[in-house]
């Protein structure tokens, strides 16, 4: 229904009154179509996340004071 | 039914539900304040009790330079928060079930493991915030924190998204009272506007410590669980593809009311600096205030940095509950009573309930959860918004009307680089503090 228009007045809706929208639909879909700026994104964020998981790796080594064990 | 005598018009009593008015700018100001919510509460939850404490440290150390970051900040967080509600309109749906729908199991788990943990963590945070705010009133932590705990649960467990959105906008609204703490300690407001709009660093050397600073700064502004939130909040208030344009406009209202409260605060901390107060942490600066401040001005800090907390604690537990809601396929809904939504509620009901517990507990290793926070973060932030930015691309799923424009793309992608750039430094800079000795 949203926001409704006669002449001489206007019905405003609250969106929690109004009656359901179709939404864009995902299902069926499937996973999203990997294009190259979808994978060479993907494959950065992968990068990155192995460097920050060495990163706390190399940190909870070095509280536990292994690091200094080894050298 | 309309009355004859009145431009506003009551309620239709017949079938169709509504307000019906005479003027366009009454439809357009009644549409907009029906829509008004998400945008706001997203923008001014984000100024939790970590943010108070960033804030008011870069004014105590810093004066009021770093100002200009903030103005800097307004319109990434909007371009932001605006691909959020986009995306929640368009879709009706939440971010972490985007995800899962559209990347696969593999990297929904990641991220909504990784969101539970980094808000988990930040609860815990927002309740020692509320300990040590109430402590300096006199309250003891074993009153405050529980008695916080159970508002916070009942504040959601009414049923009533409405009445919880009602009670958040005055908690929202309630942090105006930092202007009238920053008019209370009378800066120079044409100092003040000098470095807000003008950018450039602190006299001296440019040290490691200011460029954390800064990091913490944008960190605190652009919060990983802001992403979820806002766009689990917008499909639970069902706005409709009409309400975009209102949606954006809450957006940036939030964005530029965020941005003028920690601009606040950073006046505030910068009072501090003038008297000489060197502290740690807000409550600490409002104590040390009170004798030449008075004890309006400490008790006002105080109690808005327990403002500051629960609205934060609100807001990151209901990111936590309705994601994790969404991926296992419950009712994830304020609408529905607790026992219509058991899970939901008791995902909302544990967050709240472990992190108060965690706080009572004698010497909690409170900065190895901040590091935690940090660390998490790290992790969470650069990939959420990666996968917003590829969702607001995605044609199959939007179609050629709510993907991003290619002018969008350019901000969004130097936005996510950024941030790339900048979490990982921080993550360093926490794992691996001798690099920047």
């Amino acid at each position: 229904m949203q926001n409704s228009y006669s002449p001489e007045s206007f019905r405003v809706v609250h969106p929690l009154q109004d009656k359901p929208e179709s939404k864009c639909e995902s299902e069926g879909l499937g996973p999203i179509e990997m294009t190259a700026g979808a994978r060479i994104s993907l494959r950065v964020l992968r990068c990155y996340l192995l460097l920050m998981s060495g990163m706390l790796l190399y940190h909870v080594l070095d509280l536990a004071a292994a690091l200094h064990r080894l050298r | 039914m309309r009355t004859n005598n009145s431009n506003l018009l009551e309620m239709d009593a017949g079938s169709k539900p509504g307000i019906v008015v005479r003027r366009r700018w009454q439809q357009s100001t009644l549409t907009f304040l029906m829509v008004f919510g998400p945008g706001l509460i997203v923008m001014e939850a984000d100024n939790d009790a970590g943010a108070v404490s960033t804030y008011v440290q870069a004014g105590g150390q810093y004066g009021l330079h770093l100002l200009w970051i903030l103005l800097l900040l307004l319109p990434i967080t909007y371009f932001v928060q605006e691909m959020v509600a986009r995306l929640g309109i368009a879709t009706g749906k939440g971010h972490a079930a985007m995800i899962y729908e559209r990347f696969g199991k593999w990297w929904g788990r990641f991220s909504l493991f990784d969101l539970l943990a980094v808000n988990f963590l930040t609860l815990i945070t927002e309740f020692a915030a509320i300990s040590l705010a109430l402590s300096a009133m006199g309250v003891s932590p074993s009153i405050s924190v529980p008695l916080s705990a159970g508002g916070l649960i009942l504040m959601v467990i009414t049923g009533s998204y409405l009445r919880w959105e009602r009670t958040v906008i005055v908690l929202c609204l309630l942090d105006l009272a930092w202007f009238v703490l920053a008019g209370l300690v009378h800066p120079s407001w044409g100092i003040v506007a000098r470095n807000g709009f003008v950018p450039h660093f602190p006299p001296g050397r440019i040290s490691s410590d200011l460029i954390f600073l800064i990091i913490a700064i944008v960190g605190t502004t652009i919060a990983p669980w802001q992403l979820f939130f806002q766009q689990s909040c917008v499909a639970e208030k069902r706005l409709r593809f009409a309400d975009l344009k209102w949606a954006r406009l809450d957006t940036l209202i939030g964005a530029t009311f965020t941005v003028l409260v920690a601009g606040a605060m950073m006046i505030v901390g910068n009072y501090g600096r003038e008297h000489g107060i060197v502290f740690e942490d807000p409550a600490q600066m409002a104590r040390a205030m009170a004798p030449f401040a008075g004890h309006f001005m400490r008790n006002a800090i105080l109690l808005m940095m327990v403002n500051a907390a629960v609205l934060g604690t609100t807001a990151i537990s209901l990111a936590s509950a309705w994601a994790y809601g969404e991926v296992r396929g419950w009712p994830h809904s304020l609408h529905k009573k607790l026992w219509e939504a058991p899970g939901f509620y008791a995902v909302y009901i544990g967050c709240v309930g472990t992190a108060a517990a965690i706080v009572l507990i004698p010497r909690m290793p409170l900065q190895l959860v901040i590091i935690s926070v940090q660390v998490f973060a790290g992790l969470i932030l650069p990939s959420a918004i990666i996968f917003l930015q590829l969702l607001l691309n995605d044609h199959a799923l939007l179609g050629d009307r709510w993907v991003n424009r290619p002018w969008n793309n350019w901000i969004n992608w130097s936005i996510i680089v950024v941030l790339f750039a900048l979490s990982l430094l921080l993550a360093a800079q926490v794992m691996l503090p001798r690099l920047f000795n």
